[in-house]
């Protein structure tokens, strides 16, 4: 299980952050806890929102990505710290990580009272529609008289409250297993059916006034934006290449790649070889095509839902092998997103790439060869696994449905579960 | 003419908080000479250990201790007020503390029906810590929900109701000021505990 925690202050000596730290180290066996700062945010000003930016898309990745969350506040003027209050604006303005996420609140202070003001308030504010976290109820852990708690090691030193301490971690970490469980039952937040596969919208970089669905879409709108090719130098980050030594190179990648902008419109694939002959077929005519135009329609709600899952941070990257291609081939393909200077989601970045042959060749180099395991509870044949993603994504994409289904187990094309161009 | 300053709770250009200040300004001018403050552009409140206050806070409080009153209206984020609003209340009560003693009324308007009840409530509670010491008007709620149509073109409030029970309010309030001047037993044990808390490093 994993859990981020926020010290509630921006303050450079801080027991709050103290005892976060202990409760991290302390139960590690039990519990990933990893530690966020609030200290570069600015305050809070919706006429200059900065949802963008990279400190608050970290903290909305960390906290997305999160099992739950461990506040621990300090009491200023019998409540939170602004510093506190204007992060916890920020994430629920534009962006609402804590949506549905449970909560535990624990504070330390300098007089008898804990935080316990301070703690209520928060309590209040967390469950205040546009935060919408789940607050663990009772368990207040208030820590008195901090001044005297830690020993120089920052551990806290009387055992009884380490071992209440103990008990009401124990209890959330069941509360967490509980909260999750009731949000996968109930699907996701539910906004993955909003994504727009017709990619009818527009963003900065859409090329309007040209038929998507055309096959002859890159050479009209290619002429319609003045678009550079052959020998023209393109500046890049970081090296100059020409447009055509820009092809040599993308179409002697040993993976398959193709760009879904954020608009969900295919733009981009490496042709690197006729359709016949690659792992996730696509066809010169598909470039350009909303992503509905290149998915059979059994797959729609698989791609929404990792489009959704990559766009709002719910994690990075997508991992789904596809099977049907026999022993000599284990196929995977990758959904990575991709994020502008300032954090923005930009699109997917899908490589497609045969694992066989790099594993042949490292157990040649190696002279090792494969056993199968037979404690392993992984089944590979059945596809839609995911590293980097939690349970919750890969149980959404749904995309096992469709790599079960006879049909799919071809040649992996027709269960592009995102951005790829099948032809079906 | 007593002299009070009004706090905008808020650092949105567009806030109906502060067009609700202007209108008490304009409508009590003939009673009250009103300073609306704005408490935006302070640094995020960070305890330092030098104690040293912004220079703007410290122009804040001033003005405060010069006034007889202050009125604050707060707009409500997330069931509680601002995070600028509360930062200026931590600058406003950490080694200063313009506040202890002084009269003030709370005020709130929003877009929803609730008009900002729980952030009046949040902020009775904060004025109410020892660091800050305020003493606010009892049983004063003045709330304006669903402002969008609660001011004309002018910027003044359309409903008749809703005015009277302003001037009703603010005639209590100069009067709770004026009665708040003989409250004044517990002011010294007040500066002599709250004097106490500034040599703890609290927090």
């Amino acid at each position: 299980m994993k859990l981020v925690g926020i010290a509630g202050t921006v303050e450079d000596k801080s027991y709050n952050r103290t005892l976060l730290e202990f409760i991290a180290n302390h139960f590690s066996n039990v519990v990933d806890i990893d530690i966020l700062s609030i200290d570069d945010l600015p305050m809070f000003d919706q006429d200059n929102d900065i949802t963008n930016s990279g400190a608050i898309q970290y903290l909305n990745r960390k906290i997305s990505n999160a099992d739950g969350v461990i506040i621990a506040t300090p009491e200023h003027n019998h409540t939170i710290t602004a510093a506190l209050k204007s992060a916890l604006e920020w994430l629920s303005f534009n962006v609402h990580p804590f949506s549905g996420k449970p909560v535990m609140i624990v504070g330390a202070s300098y007089y008898q009272q804990g935080s316990s003001r301070a703690q209520l308030n928060l309590r209040q504010i967390l469950e205040a529609p546009g935060v919408n976290a789940i607050v663990f109820p009772g368990n207040e852990f208030l820590l008195a008289n901090v001044k005297e708690a830690f020993d120089e090691n920052g551990n806290l030193k009387d055992e009884k409250t380490v071992s209440f301490l103990s008990s009401t971690l124990q209890k959330f970490l069941k509360f967490v297993k509980v909260i999750n469980m009731m949000n996968d039952k109930t699907g996701d937040d539910g906004e993955a059916e909003n994504e727009d596969l017709t990619a009818s919208g527009k963003i900065e970089t859409t090329i309007e006034g040209v038929d998507m669905t055309a096959d002859d879409w890159v050479e009209k709108a290619a002429e319609k934006v003045n678009a550079v090719d052959g020998n023209t130098y393109v500046k890049l980050d970081r090296g100059i290449l020409t447009v055509d030594q820009l092809n040599y190179f993308l179409n002697s990648m040993p993976i398959e790649l193709t760009y879904a902008d954020s608009n969900n419109q295919f733009i981009y694939y490496n042709r690197m070889a006729d359709a016949k002959k690659m792992l996730a077929p696509r066809t010169p005519g598909q470039a350009g095509d909303p992503l509905a135009n290149v998915h059979p329609k059994r797959a729609v709600h698989g791609v929404k839902a990792v489009i959704h899952a990559l766009r709002t941070g719910k994690t990075d990257l997508v991992s789904m092998p596809v099977p049907g291609n026999g022993p000599d081939r284990f196929v995977v393909h990758y959904y990575k997103a991709m994020h502008n200077a300032d954090g923005d989601y930009v699109g997917i970045n899908e490589f497609v790439a045969d694992l066989i042959p790099t594993i042949k060749w490292y157990l040649a180099q190696t002279g090792q060869k494969l056993v199968a395991d037979p404690n392993a509870k992984v089944d590979a044949s059945t596809g839609a696994s995911s590293n980097d993603a939690d349970s919750k994504t890969d149980a959404d994409t749904g995309a096992s449905e469709d790599v079960d289904t006879p049909e799919a187990t071809n040649d992996g094309g027709d269960v592009d579960a995102t951005s790829g161009a099948s032809e079906n | 003419m007593n002299k009070y300053i009004a706090l905008v709770g808020t650092n949105t250009k567009q806030s109906t908080n502060r067009q609700l200040l202007q209108f008490m300004k304009r409508h009590f001018d003939q009673k009250a000479a009103i300073e609306i403050i704005e408490v935006s552009g302070l640094p995020m409140f960070n305890k330092p250990a030098d104690r040293e206050v912004p220079q703007r806070a410290k122009d804040i409080a001033k003005k405060i201790d010069a006034s007889d009153g202050v009125i604050i209206a707060t707009p409500e984020y997330d069931h509680a007020v601002p995070a600028v609003l509360m930062n200026a209340l931590e600058w406003l009560s950490y080694g200063i503390h313009p506040f202890l003693d002084k009269p003030v009324m709370i005020i709130g308007a929003s877009f929803g029906a609730l008009g900002t009840s729980r952030a009046q409530a949040h902020l009775r509670q904060m004025l109410d810590s020892p660091e800050l010491g305020a003493r606010i008007m009892p049983s004063s709620e003045y709330l304006v929900g669903n402002v969008l149509s609660a001011f004309d073109d002018q910027g003044n409030l359309t409903d008749k109701e809703k005015i009277d029970q302003l001037d009703a309010l603010f005639t209590d309030f100069e009067k709770f000021v004026k009665i708040s001047k003989e409250l004044w037993h517990t002011t010294d044990v007040n500066r002599v505990a709250i004097k106490k808390l500034d040599h703890e490093d609290f927090g």
